[in-house]
């Protein structure tokens, strides 16, 4: 038996060790995450959510949602202890919210923006309090999955769009259940990856989302908020765009979804030029797939003015590109 | 932990640190970190030929591009041969003829549908340039174990990165053998994308299959349930030559009913062959017990849906069959080649209700079922058979030995082989004396007739209650806060139950179960008055109630199964349709003054699934022509549908109150032979 050998099996071990378990991740990480009781909002709602702590001196971080507009915030630790919270401000872009606590040598999370990229199949694990079911001192839930997509939100709750736009963590397990919102997504070692989203539903498929805001949103969140940047950096949505700017009258959008099939050119126009015809069916403006008219008015409403306008149609079972040049300011036609 | 190693010493440490290695808390080695580069790995293996799949709103059964269905979101699909995609019905539903394909560099490419797979809502999609996909290795059936890692991957979420879902493989063979269970997440996002194993070999396409095949729904309910289903990859392979010959793969359809009620392990002896059925065209006849079919030995009906529902129409299917008993019985084998569907089948009756058997009379009773009413200038009483007659036997063709008749169920399950018009021979014994008369069977009436059979006569008791012989009870159940109230006539047969749901008010109130008395009592008809649970609304919650009160009143007293209805008016009469459509489908419904909810799917009528439905007539002129409509669609589907006559013309003494008298003995008739 050598010496290296020996070496390396202690160096295994140590390693090992450093490396903790899934149950000791999930104890360690779930000291950080703590109850959030307030107000019901409307009728109906939840009056519970998760949050995150992310200072020894109290600053928790949190979903913006009616269970804030109270009177009072209460935060239970893991162990049980209350705090009453205040509000410092919200973001209303990301949909988050920053309470502070009066304590000290608190345990956190530290948020961090520079993380390791995360990509699907990354195994990760959800700490929250979904549907209340830790009472009083009990420990929050923890839940287990992987990630299944890294995709921008496009979601709406009930018929209002949510504001953000950029990227989130999309789960393949189910977390949008109520109390959830502000909950921990940790990874296999329980670093915070991300923070688990509010009940939305996704725009294009119709589908319940389970997601969570990347920890550099947080990062980003808790610095507008800080700065009182935050209501400013929320961009207005872009202004849908009407394709009769280009030369091209779509079919009059009389149905919930109507197909963006062409009626006619305008002579003379950018899309005449690029050889759109009647009966075309747009499928895409530049990268996005387009299915409805109103689609396409806000895919070409999301470009700049100059921007190229590409097209792709369906003519005769096939696909045809076009290029209709820049794209013109958005005045009214 | 501190790791002193002497050298000589160094064999004897190492065991030891190993040792209290494996025994400290926080040294398990949970293989955490190699799943998750393995979830990777087999996400890699598949990724070049997984593609995300755009709905085109184009429809090929509409009169013109114009009138084209909207797509309903992006999909997932699978490259299965050179320019060749597999994908599911959701990404291009029946009336659509093409898709858009994104492959993983973010181009697109224009699809057209080569083939379909009803059955398992598979389409093979033809594109031209599609990228060279690495040939993919399917896990043969054999070698899959509930529990064995299964990884979703899809393209929906994201057209450029695969998006990679994990669970395990939660049944091996699941809707009568189509699928593969799993619990990882699958959605819309991943229908048509592989299920794959730890090392990245195909298990299946995810797919939207419904549960159970017979159901109602489409499948894609079930997203979130932590319930998904794969078609094996050797199911597709062995079906694409058909896919790709263009054809449209349906459901196979035999065209037999069973005599059990049990659809999972009842007898497989066959209650009715459909008229011109494989069944038929095979020579089945009622009273044949299934043995074989294909490959498959049939001892409980399940058997016989393991050996159907994977097979398409078009199938040949070996059969084999025993006929007759004891030393007398033959075995019969033979072939059916499966339909894709059969002419609506039509209730064909002769006139008469069975006497009701009180449950002690089982054992006793001769061969034959005692008659107990005829229908007045039916088919059984123009040939002179009355009530009190025993009905023994009945024969569907001239010529042929009649089949004895043990049991209301066989009787309708001989005459279920007749159209409406074909004669039958009943022969029937009065004091002893049997004769074979001939009748010609009639649809079943569509409209209430005037006269239905009488209440068996109870002897009152003054001293016990209302005189009236019915007793007005709440359906106590466990976790049940707002019991619905039930209206019972008194005796020991089995009843005929109307469940009738108002307009949505909350709880039910005593009061309301005085307009429903007498004609319970005249009818000996259980009349079950639900309330819903949101005093403003029927809700799906309000379904599960009206399941559990009949559950709760068959404990009581036993319910005929033959004699069930629902009737509901205004906001009711939707709910109704939709809590039949839930609890049976031979169960009647009675719709006052409404016509059918606007999304009510109707399905063709067949013996196990033919409903008597009474609608409108509406109380305007935009209702009445939708009650047209509806009445003309249900009775092309084969179903009997009837019209009701407004509430104030039903005879009932109150406008605005519901037509007890006219739904009750609409009740105690539909057990009509």
């Amino acid at each position: 038996m050598s010496r290296v050998f020996l070496l390396a099996c202690l160096l295994v071990t140590v390693a090992r060790a450093a490396e903790p378990t899934p149950q000791e991740m999930i104890a360690a990480a779930a000291r950080n995450v703590v109850k959030i009781y307030g107000a019901g909002g409307l009728r109906g709602l939840e009056a519970y959510q998760s949050g995150l702590l992310i200072s020894a001196d109290g600053e928790i971080l949190t979903a913006a949602s009616t269970v804030l507009d109270s009177e009072t915030i209460a935060c239970v630790l893991d162990d049980g202890r209350r705090f009453t919270a205040r509000l410092v401000g919200i973001d209303p872009w990301r949909e988050l919210a920053l309470l502070r606590i009066d304590g000290s040598d608190l345990p956190t999370f530290a948020i961090r923006s520079d993380g390791e990229p995360v990509m699907p199949g990354r195994r990760v694990v959800a700490l929250s309090n979904m549907f209340g079911v830790a009472a009083g001192d009990e420990r929050v839930t923890a839940q287990r999955g992987v990630v299944t997509a890294v995709v921008p939100l496009e979601a709406r709750r009930g018929v209002a769009e949510a504001a953000f736009r950029g990227d989130v963590y999309v789960l393949d397990f189910t977390t949008n259940n109520p109390g959830s919102a502000g909950g921990a997504l940790v990874d296999v070692r329980g670093r915070l990856i991300g923070m688990l989203g509010k009940e939305l539903r996704s725009t294009r498929a119709g589908i319940w989302l389970n997601y969570a805001l990347p920890a550099a949103e947080l990062v980003a969140g808790r610095e507008a908020i800080l700065s009182g940047t935050a209501a400013a950096a929320a961009t207005p949505a872009a202004k849908p765009f009407d394709p009769r700017r280009l030369g091209a009258v779509l079919v009059p959008d009389l149905l919930d979804r109507t197909p963006p099939f062409v009626e006619t050119v305008e002579p003379d126009s950018p899309a005449a030029a690029a050889g759109l015809r009647p009966d075309d069916l747009l499928i895409a403006v530049g990268p996005r797939s387009v299915t409805t008219r109103a689609e396409v008015e806000q895919a070409l409403g999301a470009m700049a003015a100059g921007d190229p306008v590409a097209l792709t149609v369906i003519r005769d079972g096939r696909l045809v590109e076009l290029d209709l040049g820049p794209r013109p300011r958005g005045e009214k036609p | 932990m501190i790791h002193v190693v002497l050298p000589a010493a160094g064999g004897i440490l190492v065991a030891l640190a190993t040792t209290m290695t494996a025994a400290l808390p926080g040294e398990t080695s949970e293989p955490t970190l190699a799943e998750e580069e393995a979830f990777r790995r087999a996400g890699e293996q598949v990724a070049a030929a997984v593609v995300r799949i755009e709905p085109l709103a184009l429809s090929a059964e509409a009169s013109g591009p114009r009138e084209a269905a909207a797509g309903r979101g992006p999909s997932t699909g699978l490259i299965v041969a050179a320019d060749r995609i597999i994908a599911t019905e959701f990404a291009v539903p029946a009336d659509v003829d093409a898709a858009v394909v994104v492959l993983p560099d973010g181009k697109r490419r224009a699809a057209r549908v080569r083939g379909r797979d009803r059955v398992r809502k598979l389409v093979l999609l033809a594109a031209d340039d599609l990228p060279a996909a690495p040939p993919l290795e399917a896990v043969p059936r054999g070698r899959l174990r509930p529990g064995q890692w299964a990884i979703a991957v899809g393209r929906g979420w994201d057209a450029t990165s695969p998006n990679i879902a994990v669970g395990i493989v939660s049944a091996v063979d699941r809707a009568w053998g189509l699928g593969v269970q799993t619990d990882a997440a699958v959605s819309p996002m991943n229908y048509g994308g592989p299920l794959v194993d730890i090392a990245g070999q195909v298990i299946g396409v995810l797919v939207p299959l419904p549960a159970d095949t017979a159901g109602l729904t489409d499948g894609t309910e079930l997203y979130d349930a932590g319930i998904g289903f794969a078609v094996p990859l050797e199911d597709i392979r062995a079906i694409l030559p058909r896919l790709e010959a263009g054809e449209s793969l349906s459901a196979g359809i035999l065209g037999i009913s069973y005599r059990d009620r049990d659809a999972i392990n009842g007898e497989p002896v066959i209650a009715s062959v459909r008229q011109g059925s494989p069944a038929a065209a095979a020579g089945l006849e009622p009273g044949d017990r299934l043995i074989r079919i294909g490959d498959r030995q049939v001892t409980r009906i399940a058997d016989a849906r393991h050996a159907i529902t994977p097979r398409h129409a078009g199938d040949t299917l070996a059969i084999a069959v025993r006929r007759g008993e004891d030393e007398a019985a033959k075995l019969i084998e033979t072939t059916a080649t499966l339909a894709a569907e059969l002419p609506p089948w039509r209730r064909a009756v002769v006139g008469l209700i069975p006497a009701a058997a009180k449950p002690a009379d089982d054992d006793a009773a001769p061969s034959g079922i005692p008659i107990g009413w005829v229908l007045p200038g039916g088919p059984a009483a123009q040939a002179g058979i009355a009530a009190g007659d025993r009905l023994d036997a009945i024969a569907t063709a001239e010529g042929e030995p009649a089949s004895p008749v043990g049991s209301a169920e066989e009787a309708a399950g001989l005459l279920a082989g007749l159209e409406p018009g074909q004669p039958a021979w009943l022969t029937v014994s009065r004091d002893g004396v049997a004769s074979t008369v001939p009748v010609v069977t009639i649809p079943l009436p569509a409209d209430v007739p005037a006269e239905g059979p009488p209440a068996e006569p109870v002897a009152v008791d003054p001293l016990a209650g209302p005189q009236d012989g019915v007793d007005v009870v709440r359906l106590e159940a466990a976790e049940v806060a707002e019991p619905p109230l039930a209206v019972i006539p008194r005796g020991e047969i089995p009843l005929g139950v109307l469940v009738w749901c108002g307009p949505p008010h909350g709880p039910v109130a005593e009061a309301e179960a005085v307009a429903w008395r007498a004609a319970a009592a005249r009818h000996a008809v259980a009349v079950i008055l639900v309330g819903s649970g949101d005093p403003d609304a029927w809700s799906r919650d309000d379904i599960t109630g009206v399941a559990r009160a009949l559950a709760t009143l068959n404990r009581r007293r036993p319910i005929d199964p033959d004699r069930v209805a629902i009737a509901g008016e205004g906001a009711g009469a939707a709910f109704a349709w939709l809590a039949a459509e839930r609890l049976g489908r031979g169960i009647g419904v009675a719709l006052v003054d409404a016509p059918l909810p606007r999304r009510a799917a109707i399905e063709p009528a067949t013996p196990a699934a033919a409903r008597w439905i009474l609608l409108g007539p509406g109380r305007d002129e935009p209702t009445r022509q939708r009650v047209a409509a509806d009445q003309a669609r249900l009775e092309r589907a084969g179903h009997t549908a009837g019209l009701l006559p407004l509430a104030a013309a039903a005879g009932e003494a109150v406008a605005g109150q519901p037509p007890a008298d006219l739904l009750c003995r609409w009740v105690s008739l539909l057990g009509l032979l």
